[in-house]
């Protein structure tokens, strides 16, 4: 019983060369793959797909949204094309996906119908299937709206929260589902009338929720906060406009008890902290995230006499132009920090080797606008998006729409392939999560793939 | 060449794992290597169940452990080769039920749970004694080829040095066939591992699963390598054993009533650095029902005599569910509460116009709903006339709750199991149709009377300490020199106000909008007390085209009605901000300055809007009038509210992926 699957399965070997797949255990070897749960297996080599949960446009192609599967391996017939499209119906503001601890499950949720779409993506990861639809996440979870982040714990998923829908704002919870897709419980975020045993250190306690991450090996789990579903599905330009809209972002960040799942302490990160990642090495204590608004990159740390603190370590482009800085992709030896800035378009790259102090030492403008970033375990691919959100997304002729996939090799990002999703017609690119079939060694579906592999054994 | 390159690749596939988990991975000492479970001296474990735990637990019985489901029962044999049942050896305890196999060589793996399991059985000999006859310890094989009950009592004996306390069991199957729906009921994904010459070895791949199952049969959590610890299964259980005698979790007060007519998370003070949250917990949203068919039939005082004539309890609670129900709109996510919320004055203080399903926009500020059952004219531009009716504008707008049709919504409603019967019960048999939806709503919103404010108490019930002098003053300016009553109506000699002259009229601020009148930056908050001023070219990348607004002239065709606009009631006005049609101004400050300036200039301006020149004093005054104008029984409405129930899309509703496995795919014939 391995915890490391060290099964160089045929169909893997032969279709891709350097596919290889390690079942990693809640230990700190993560990767986005860099970006996964610590609970579940990892690609740590040659990823065959990518699947982009994809937000649908009203007027384009069949206007709904759709996890749109990618094929990335360059030894494929079909490297660099859309080999599938599943369109789940209505426009749910598709946004983050995550799969199970089995990695047999891509559960994507919508931000605004509160949906959560559940794919086998086991039985032929070339071709993903729609088993279950959650319906019922409010009305279960006694009113969270906006199904964030679905992170994988031992046989559950973790989902946070935007919203709730008592008034559309930001106060929101945590909400634990088995992976069977049967609610648990729902945590709420702490806020100053109920801080539920956390310590408020700074000025503030909005209940806001975001993301979330957990560091297995110190008991730790950590959520930011971003803001409401009435700002989040918002048109962006009113937004700004909006005197009263612009207070009601998220200012914090919670150190919860992974066991006890209650919050400990309520950390000031004032800005709208949005994605969190945690470093892997076995002594880094820290995870890192940046704030939306304010531009910046915190660092949340273990202080050995102050214990959990947060303290603001740099500056993403010019933070008074709001380059809005979204995505992050750490690397797998917390040396290096993709940062993606969602108004000039741009990637930056962080050295990372002094997590207190941070240097930019590379950028690249991905498009008029950029969102995700997706880099392999090694480090050696990283995949981009460009969709914020349906109504945040850039209007007219600077709404590109594209998965771009880039080759990083230390010194420069160089294109591979790029994708157009409006030409395309299948909507607005957002989240990305990796598949490969040795993942799943009793599916070997006859692929485009599997088929160059006959032909190499030949 | 074939044969190389996959020799090749199978070299990097088995080692690039293995070399990144080497270098990552904790260098944990075991703490008891020479215990017979202990893993063989010469591989460094790396699993946090080996060595001390690195944290502190929190307290036994301080987190709870929702059920995560049923166990599965099976036939298993024991180790003397009897075929029983799964959950005959439970044996009513709790349960630490492990899947291993005997050969299993991976120190994270096998040797790990039954590592951890004998540590626990030794802990029941002294230290957690009181669990000895509480806790089964459960090993099952899923290699029942190789692991007969004879192999596994051999290897159970391996671990009988734990003490003779405890009752851990040695289990396994006949056949993999008999194995087969234990595992998938687990859901133990085995995977028998292919040697490089392509042959199956001896090996399984799995993720790590032990399961803590309480004694009606529920799994109660699950731990993968991270969790696998004696210390947090112990804690686990006593935690378990302890949840009889849990207190309610943080029993919650009712928050005071004074409390309540206000956005939960305050933001008052945002633009200064010291801000402080002031966040209220949804938990404590909870209220009481009210007898609203009472207050439609008893308007308190300085309002109008009632409206209530065909008015019902059924009609005013079904109204209220329909109220706050978001499966009226098309995609469930809109109820009218999600514009005019409760605690916001009915109408939605952290928006300043409204935005409809899918995030589309709305044109206009969401006006408040108190006292709404006196308004001869609806909507900003006064295209309604009665609140029965004017429910499909709402309901059908493609930017507010997008239903396609009357029809959409209607069968809808009568496909929706928890409306079996109430129209029914509301109106004489009548079912669900235009006008008895109409009506019901209307019913609950007819009932929303807000009145009796510390100014009617003054100046309807002579008490003349209910307000102050500078309120008193203000009254005096708001009738005169700030010539407010001029359209904000006061009937005194009819004993009641509804401070509005029910007519529209432009101030030009409509106007302004729709010249496009706008400075070249707009201030910006990032975070309390951060702003910057940010290029208006910046914001229209990521702006839709603004909405166009020439309010009445759009129901008339008038060109002299151009951005015209409704004289809103001026009850509860402190409630109510953001302020004007399109909610322009945060603040009573705010306003009363736009006012005293006298409004925008445009060809259609209202002869009534006009330069005030009162000074800060009386503006102050003025504000101080305004702010008496809140009714003393607005929380208890609120906390009727909070009482009501939220509709939300559940499985039992009329929606296709509610039936997604029961739906065939088309097939050609």
């Amino acid at each position: 019983m391995p915890i490391i699957k060290k099964t160089p399965l045929l169909s893997a070997v032969l279709g891709a060369a350097l596919l290889s797949v390690a079942l990693l255990p809640a230990q700190p070897v993560q990767a986005d793959e860099t970006c996964m749960s610590p609970f579940m297996a990892k690609i740590t080599g040659q990823e065959d797909y990518v699947y982009v949960w994809t937000l649908g446009v009203e007027g384009l192609g069949d206007g709904q949204d759709k996890l749109v599967t990618i094929d990335v391996n360059p030894a494929s017939a079909d490297y660099g094309k859309v080999i599938n499209s599943l369109s789940v119906g209505g426009r749910n503001e598709a946004h983050h996906s995550g799969l199970t601890d089995d990695r047999k499950y891509l559960w994507a949720g919508g931000l605004d119908t509160n949906k959560i779409f559940i794919f086998d993506v086991a039985t032929d990861p070339a071709k993903p299937s729609l088993t279950k639809v959650i319906t019922d996440f409010t009305a279960a979870s006694d009113g969270v709206v906006g199904p964030h982040t679905t992170y994988a714990l031992p046989g559950r998923m973790m989902i946070t929260g935007l919203s709730n829908n008592k008034d559309h704002g930001g106060r929101t919870a945590m909400v634990e589902y088995t992976n069977d897709g049967d609610y648990l419980a729902t945590y709420w975020m702490p806020t100053d009338a109920n801080l539920e045993g956390a310590e408020k250190s700074g000025q503030f306690a909005d209940g806001y929720g975001y993301d979330l991450r957990a560091l297995p090996r110190l008991n730790a789990m950590f959520t930011s906060s971003f803001t409401g579903w009435s700002n989040y599905m918002m048109d962006f330009g009113k937004m700004l406009q909006d005197e009263e809209a612009m207070k009601r972002f998220g200012n914090t960040m919670v150190v919860w008890n992974l066991h006890s799942r209650k919050p400990e302490k309520v950390l000031d990160v004032p800005g709208a902290p949005l994605e969190v990642r945690c470093a892997w090495g076995p002594h880094n204590d820290w995870c890192v995230t940046t704030t939306a608004l304010t531009s910046k990159i915190w660092l949340v740390h273990k202080d050995a006499e102050k214990g959990w603190q947060a303290t603001e370590v740099a500056d993403i482009g010019d933070p008074a132009k709001i380059p809005l800085p979204v995505d992050i992709s750490l690397t797998a030896d917390d040396k290096g920090l993709w940062v993606n800035s969602f108004m000039d378009g741009m990637t930056r790259y962080f050295d990372m080797s002094d997590p207190f102090h941070p240097k930019q030492v590379y950028e690249k403008q991905i498009g008029k606008q950029v969102n995700m970033a997706s880099q392999s375990w090694d480090g050696k691919r990283v995949y981009y998006t460009s969709s914020l959100l349906g109504n945040w997304d850039k209007k007219g002729e600077d709404n590109e729409q594209f998965f771009k996939a880039y080759d990083w090799n230390g010194t420069e990002l160089v294109e591979k392939f790029a994708i157009d999703f409006n030409a395309e017609k299948l909507g607005r690119a957002h989240q990305m999560r990796f598949g490969a079939r040795s993942l799943y060694t009793q599916s070997r579906p006859e692929t485009a793939s599997n088929k160059l592999a006959e032909t190499l054994v030949k | 060449m074939a044969r190389l390159l996959r020799g090749m690749a199978i070299v990097l596939a088995f080692f690039l794992p293995v070399a990144l988990v080497a270098q990552a991975l904790p260098q944990t000492v075991p703490q008891a290597a020479s215990t017979p479970a202990s893993p063989a001296a010469s591989v460094t474990p790396s699993a946090p169940g080996y060595g001390e735990l690195p944290y502190a637990l929190p307290p036994a019985g301080s987190y709870a452990l929702p059920p995560l489901g049923l166990a599965a029962d099976g036939k298993v044999l024991d180790e003397q080769g009897h075929e029983q049942d799964l959950y005959h050896l439970f044996a009513g305890k709790y349960v630490l039920l492990s899947f291993i196999y005997s050969n299993c060589r991976d120190v994270n793996g096998c040797p790990l749970s039954s590592y951890v399991l004998y540590k626990i059985k030794a802990r029941l000999q002294q230290q957690d004694a009181d669990l000895a006859d509480k806790l089964q310890l459960v090993s099952l094989s899923f290699d029942p080829e190789r692991d007969t009950p004879a192999v596994m009592r051999l290897y159970g004996k391996n671990f009988q040095y734990a003490g003779p306390r405890g009752d851990w069991r040695f289990l396994t199957t006949a056949s993999e066939a008999a194995l087969a729906p234990l595992l998938a009921a687990y859901k133990q994904d085995i995977q028998r591992e292919i040697t490089v010459n392509g042959a199956q070895s001896d090996d399984y791949s799995h993720l790590l699963r032990v399961f803590l199952i309480d004694p009606q049969h529920r799994i109660r959590n699950i731990y993968s390598v991270a969790f696998l610890h004696p210390d947090i299964v112990i804690n686990d259980v006593r935690t378990l054993l302890m949840a009889s005698n849990q207190q309610p979790d943080n029993a919650l007060q009712l928050a005071a009533n004074s409390l309540l007519s206000r956005p939960g998370d305050s933001k008052a003070g945002y633009a200064s650095e010291a801000y402080q949250t002031d966040s209220l917990a949804l938990t404590q949203r909870q209220g009481e029902a009210l007898d609203l068919l009472a207050l439609a039939k008893n308007p308190p005082l300085g309002l109008p005599p009632a409206t209530a004539d065909t008015l019902s309890q059924e009609k005013i609670q079904l109204g209220r569910k329909l109220f706050y129900d978001r499966r009226l709109s098309f995609n469930d996510t809109f109820s009218c509460a999600m514009c005019h919320i409760p605690e916001q004055g009915f109408t939605n203080n952290e928006i300043a116009t409204s935005v409809g399903v899918e995030g589309r926009s709305g044109r206009r500020n969401a006006p408040t709903l108190y006292n709404v059952a006196y308004a001869s004219r609806l909507f900003h531009d006064g295209r309604d006339s009665r609140l029965e009716e004017q429910i499909w504008q709402p309901l059908l707008a493609h930017n507010e709750m997008a239903n396609p049709s009357v029809g959409y919504i209607l069968d809808k409603l009568r496909n929706t199991p928890d409306y079996q019967g109430l129209f029914e019960a509301a109106f004489d048999g009548q079912g669900i149709a235009m006008q008895t939806l109409g009506t019901a709503l209307a019913a609950y919103e007819r009932s929303l009377l807000a009145a009796d404010s510390a100014f009617d108490r003054w100046y309807f019930g002579k008490d003349e300490n209910a307000i102050s002098m500078a309120a008193k003053q203000g009254f005096q300016l708001f009738s005169g020199k700030a010539r407010c009553i001029t359209c904000h109506s006061v009937d005194k000699d009819k004993g009641y106000a509804l401070f509005t002259d029910q007519k529209l009229h432009n101030t030009g601020l409509g106007y302004q909008e729709s010249m496009g009148i706008r400075p070249a930056k707009r201030r910006v908050a990032l975070a309390p007390g951060v702003f910057v001023d940010v290029d208006q070219s910046l914001i229209d990348q990521v702006s839709a085209p603004p909405l166009k607004d020439l309010g009445l002239y759009e129901i008339t065709q008038n060109p002299a009605d151009r951005w015209k606009y409704l004289t809103p009631g001026l009850r509860n006005v402190a409630l109510t901000a953001p302020y004007m049609h399109n909610g322009r101004f945060a603040s009573l400050k705010a306003v009363i300055q736009f006012y005293n300036q006298g409004g925008i200039p445009n060809e259609t301006l209202s002869p009534l809007i006009q330069p005030l020149n009162l000074t800060e004093t009386e503006m102050g005054d003025l504000q101080a009038f305004l702010e008496t104008l809140t009714g003393s029984n607005v929380d208890t409405l609120v906390a009727d509210a909070f009482a009501a129930p939220v509709g939300d899309l559940t499985q039992a509703d009329p929606n296709w992926a509610n039936q997604l496995d029961k739906q065939p795919p088309e097939t050609s014939p």
